[in-house]
């Protein structure tokens, strides 16, 4: 009895003997080229971001850089509303520019 | 080293190298044991959905593999880490021990494994099922080996109780 359930056992839970499952192994390698084109975005995202940090960052300092000079200085501290409206529509036609820039979600494409 | 891993060892650094076609038949040589070992440890429900989340994070890995253990014992890690991650995020504990102990057995391996407990079911498909030693096994499920001695053991005494009974019922 002991020999028939070990070899009842051994069979019943051994992997079935079958050739390879072709369906599966493209199911797999459609997952691995996603994973590819969703890592080639991921790269793209960041360094887009890293790219509109630095932009930016730049406009930051020249405005200030320009905004420390005299007659600059003078002017916006004569009439601090048109510094300000300068200055929101500075930002305005940076986040307009930013926008324009290509969609990242075909960016990773092959 | 056994020889026997140097061939997938050559076929792991080709795929970590980009070829897709060498990790294609890492893929066909080892789905069948990995989805059969999941389909009798956790249901066929999720089975290949695990053992495709594992190759795809074995391709991930694929330089990370060092040819020490066999292939099959690596990929069967990594599926098993899913598994406990999915296990984690549904926090739906399995209890189908206790949904099939209602009725009377019926001498199916597949019925005798619904009556096992979670960590039974494992251990018993790879010690007596996909020939892993005691301590690969042990590794694997984090048990201490002599837990997983005893595990088996008791899960294989249930089982011949069950095919016994069904056997003279």
């Amino acid at each position: 009895m002991a020999d028939r359930f070990d070899d009842f056992l051994g069979a019943a839970l051994a992997p079935a003997e079958r050739l390879g499952d072709r369906k599966f192994v493209a199911r797999v390698q459609a997952a691995i080229v996603l994973e590819k084109r969703l890592a080639a975005q991921r790269r793209s995202l960041i360094t887009d971001l890293v790219q509109q940090l630095v932009a930016v960052a730049a406009v930051g300092i020249a405005l200030w850089w320009v905004g420390r000079a005299e007659a600059v200085a003078s002017r916006f501290a004569q009439s601090p509303a048109l510094g300000l409206a300068i200055l929101l529509t500075g930002f305005a036609l940076l986040v307009a520019l930013m926008s324009s820039r290509r969609p990242v979600a075909t960016a990773g494409r092959h | 080293m056994p020889h026997s891993n140097d061939e997938d060892l050559a076929l792991s650094r080709r795929a970590a190298g980009g070829d897709g076609a060498a990790f294609a038949m890492l893929v066909e040589k080892y789905e069948r044991p990995l989805r059969s070992f999941l389909a009798r440890s956790i249901g066929a429900d999720h089975a290949d959905d695990i053992a495709q989340e594992a190759f795809v994070k074995a391709w991930r890995a694929a330089g990370q593999y060092d040819g020490r253990a066999r292939y099959s014992t690596w990929l069967t890690r990594i599926a098993w880490r899913c598994r406990l991650d999915a296990l984690r995020k549904e926090r739906r504990a399995e209890d189908a021990a206790s949904e099939a102990a209602h009725a009377p057995p019926t001498g199916e391996v597949e019925d005798m494994l619904s009556r096992l407990s979670h960590s039974e079911r494992p251990a018993l498909v790879l010690c007596e099922g996909h020939g892993w030693t005691h301590p690969e096994a042990a590794e694997l499920l984090s048990m201490p080996l002599g837990t997983l001695k005893s595990t088996v053991a008791r899960a294989k005494a249930k089982c011949r109780a069950m095919w016994e009974g069904a056997e003279h019922g």
